[in-house]
């Protein structure tokens, strides 16, 4: 075959959907194909070309619809939507141009039925619906990353965290002990100069010093174990731990090139395997002071990173990481109602937002409400609910989770009032829906009662949704509001494609992913004055009242599921590098699959705010 | 020297008449393509070859590599691309250059071969190569030898074309600028590894669709503007 030597080969296997065809069909293929150019400018495709599918080689091609809009602009390695077959989904009226001088590969429509028949995992990629291809590109990116167990793939490395300690052969075992009472440590080096010459550990001073009555004063050479086990920084951490068990010893030198550089413990290596969630939960329900949450706050991106190393899903990330943020919140009010006392009036802490959600990532600033009996009156309640607030909200900050830097916090006396006064907010909201408005009701109707007198926010919610369930106009406001936010188009070599044909350098996956979808989710949970909060379950139940098709609930759980595993990963990567948390992906990182699912996923997101556009009839 | 005056198709005759039975007669039996018709609708063959050295009567042809252009759209189903079986050592200072060594050399091909092969390919058809001048020579020398007769083929060489248009836009010409990677730059064509003969055609097919496109847009264009005297 000829055409193995062509470097086209090789482009389009690097390429979806041309990557999952195998060696013999590749080159069959390229057999296959012909070759335009159109200069900048020309009609695409060429009116004297029948019916193919077209990949972008060098140059760009931009699509727009009969109004003239940009719908989509391809550059090099991308696909041109093929006119063959179009298995169902309604492809709007489009004109394309060249916008470069570009060249251009094409496959005639007869030869890509054959190569569909021929494989099956290419003709996924033509005939499956936004849906399924969403599923499969979900699936992929978790086995992608599910590995065996944590410690077979961490190195010793990466677990040291401080410098070794030690002291000098002459040193006595008084000094010794009293180094390592210092420094909080349970083994101590042995060195002369760089050279590693033994250990004691805390048992070594029982067994060796104080069971056989040794002198404290003699050197601690005496005591020592010279005799040493070492790993290096690359060992497995499974490889160690099975090595000390085996060994029965509970400490290891770690050495690299010949330098001592740190100690790893058992207890090192089985907190690594514990540092989940359910340790964690338990801890902070077991905690005495505010000190002491944030020092196992510290464990939260630890916990964020280990889940997303195992494949988790991203919906289930949220719920750990807002579980954590739940116990985190009713520890420190408890911790406040024995430091202050007990209430002297009812009163229900309320999580706010993605806590709400239970959508969480390892980044959220705090959102949180109180809301108070009627009972409660300002003069002889107030300071005491201002103190818990101020100490739930600080204790919250000092764990990581910052204040909120737009004040919605229950230390906002605003947003810390009685039951009749939050019906007052949201009856103003709901009759005055100007932009502020809308965006204060957006925030306080994701809502969950976390700790107190639930009662009081099930009265709160029933009268705002039998508000806002009558109120048609609302709703249209609510909707025009949240569909100015549409996500981009997709990607243009390094940039983010928007509607009109602007580029961004970076994508914001929370502001033109993310948002869209939880905003729609909350505009059909209102519209069916349903009680569920999370975007998920919101979405599910929209479908179950007959609200959305089960088809477009599905698919945008699936176009949720997906862009929150972007970020999670994306979050992920960036605390491996010790760097702080952002939303922004730099589309050029992106792999050629990532762009496309993220694509699929925005059209998704596209299409229901087209439906419910039209729905409400707001215009846009 | 005074045949150059005649039109090919006389010449095509002359040389047919003079020609023994064989691949070259079969060649020349059938018409050329009519010089008057729109370039777009005619069929070519863009071709490459990577040779010992630059004088087609001492040195050999080690590769052929073409391919089918319908018009300007090319078709790579028609890829070829053939190793010559040699008789002799491939020099060294070649074989860098086009990085075929001696042992695949010589599992190639007979020339005899590959060269009735090309010239079935070619017939009814106009030659498109880079510097056209080197396939004409080895190809008519390879056929004098062979075939005892005198090739005749309508050739576009876009090396030609590339300089004519630049002196016709009053544009000076600096060292390199003709060289097919330097004329595919300005055309935003890809970059190709370079001298491997199927890649090489290749680029030179692109390149003839790209100055087609840039020179006659949406007008008419007589192939007879694009052949190359000869």
């Amino acid at each position: 075959m000829e055409v193995e030597l062509l470097e086209i080969r090789d482009f389009l296997a690097a390429r979806p959907p041309f990557d999952v065809l195998p060696e013999n069909l590749l080159n069959e293929l390229v057999g296959q194909l012909a070759i335009r150019y159109l200069r900048r400018g020309s009609v695409f495709p060429p009116a004297d070309e029948g019916p193919a599918l077209y990949v972008v080689r060098s140059g760009a091609i931009e699509l727009r619809n009969e109004a003239g809009d940009l719908i989509d602009k391809i550059g090099e390695g991308g696909l041109c939507p093929h006119t063959c077959i179009d298995a169902g989904e309604q492809e709007p009226k489009r004109v394309g141009h060249s916008v470069e001088d570009t060249l251009l590969y094409l496959l005639p429509c007869a030869q890509l039925e054959r190569l569909q028949q021929r494989s099956e995992a290419f003709d996924h990629h033509f005939n499956d619906s936004i849906r399924l291809r969403l599923q499969s590109a979900l699936r992929r990116m978790q086995e992608g990353h599910m590995g065996q167990n944590r410690l077979m793939r961490i190195e010793l490395g990466s677990l040291i965290n401080r410098a070794p300690i030690h002291v000098g052969p002459e040193a006595t075992i008084r000094q010794a002990a009293q180094r390592m009472t210092e420094e909080r440590v349970s083994s101590l080096l042995v060195m002369q100069e760089r050279k590693l010459l033994g250990l004691i550990t805390d048992r070594d001073l029982r067994s060796r010093v104080l069971a056989a009555g040794l002198d404290p004063s003699l050197p601690v050479t005496e005591i020592m174990t010279t005799r040493l086990h070492k790993a290096t920084r690359n060992t497995p951490a499974l490889e160690a731990l099975l090595d000390m068990s085996r060994l029965g010893i509970h400490h290891l030198p770690v050495v690299d090139r010949q330098e001592v550089c740190g100690i790893i413990t058992t207890s090192d290596l089985i907190r690594q395997e514990s540092a989940n969630a359910i340790y964690l939960l338990s801890d902070i329900r077991r905690a005495e002071s505010p000190e002491e949450l944030v020092e196992l706050a510290q464990r939260i991106p630890e916990l964020h990173m280990q889940l997303v190393a195992a494949g988790t899903t991203a919906h289930h990330l949220g719920e750990v990481i807002s579980s954590v943020s739940d116990a985190l919140s009713v520890r420190l009010l408890q911790l406040a109602e024995a430091k202050f006392g007990p209430a002297p009036v009812p009163y229900c802490w309320l999580a706010v937002g993605s806590q709400a959600r239970r959508e969480q990532c390892n980044m959220n600033d705090q959102d949180n409400a109180l809301l108070l009996d009627d009972s409660y009156a300002e003069a002889a309640h107030g300071a005491y609910f201002t103190q818990l607030a101020e100490f739930v909200c600080s204790g919250l900050d000092a764990c990581g989770l910052v204040f909120c830097p737009g004040g919605i916090m229950a230390k906002t006396p605003e947003w810390r009032q009685p039951l009749s006064v939050w019906q007052g907010h949201f009856s103003r909201w709901v009759k005055a829906p100007e932009p502020k408005a809308m965006m204060l009701f957006n925030n306080f109707i994701d809502a969950r009662p976390l700790y107190g007198q639930t009662s009081l926010y099930d009265q709160l919610h029933h009268t705002v949704v039998k508000m806002v369930g009558e109120n048609r106009i609302f709703l249209a406001h609510l909707t025009a509001h949240v569909l100015k936010y549409r996500p981009p188009l997709g990607f243009f070599r390094q940039f983010v494609l928007i509607h009109d044909g602007e580029h961004d350098n970076h994508l914001d996956i929370k502001k033109s992913g993310l948002i869209p979808i939880i905003d729609l989710a909350r505009i059909h949970a209102l519209a069916g004055s349903l009680p569920e909060v999370n975007s998920r379950d919101r979405l599910l139940a929209a479908a179950d009242a007959r609200i959305i098709s089960h088809d477009a609930a599905e698919e945008l759980c699936d176009a949720l599921e997906l862009i929150s595993t972007l970020r999670a990963r994306h979050h992920a990567e960036l605390h491996k590098q010790g760097r702080p948390s952002d939303n922004y992906l730099d589309p050029d990182r992106l792999s050629s699959h990532e762009r496309g699912h993220l694509k699929e996923a925005f059209k998704a997101v596209r299409l229901m705010q087209d439906a419910l556009a039209a729905r409400v009839g707001t215009l846009r | 020297m005074l045949e150059r005056l005649l039109p090919m198709e006389m010449r095509r005759k002359r040389r047919l008449a003079r020609c023994a039975a064989g691949p070259l007669h079969d060649y020349l039996a059938t018409p050329f393509v009519d010089p008057a018709r729109e370039c777009r609708e005619v069929e070519y063959i863009a071709l490459d070859l990577e040779t010992t050295g630059l004088d087609p009567q001492k040195d050999q042809i080690i590769s052929f590599g073409y391919l089918l252009v319908r018009g300007v759209r090319i078709e790579l189903g028609s890829a070829r691309h053939r190793v010559i079986r040699q008789a002799c050592a491939i020099p060294a200072e070649s074989a860098v250059i086009h990085g075929i060594t001696d042992d695949q050399a010589a599992e190639g091909h007979d020339l005899e071969e590959v060269l009735t092969e090309l010239l079935q390919a070619l017939t009814g058809r106009v030659l498109i190569a880079h510097h056209a001048m080197i396939e004409l020579g080895f190809i008519g020398a390879a056929c004098q030898r062979l075939y005892g007769g005198e090739l005749l083929l309508p050739a576009v060489d876009t090396l030609g074309q590339a300089r004519a248009a630049m002196l016709r836009a009053n544009l000076p010409i600096r060292g390199g600028e003709l060289r097919l990677a330097a004329l595919r730059d300005r055309y935003n064509l890809p970059r190709y590894p370079a001298h491997n003969a199927l890649s090489d055609a290749l680029a030179a097919a692109e390149l003839f669709a790209a100055q087609i496109e840039e020179r006659a847009g949406k007008h008419k264009l007589p192939l007879k503007a694009l052949l190359m005297k000869q």
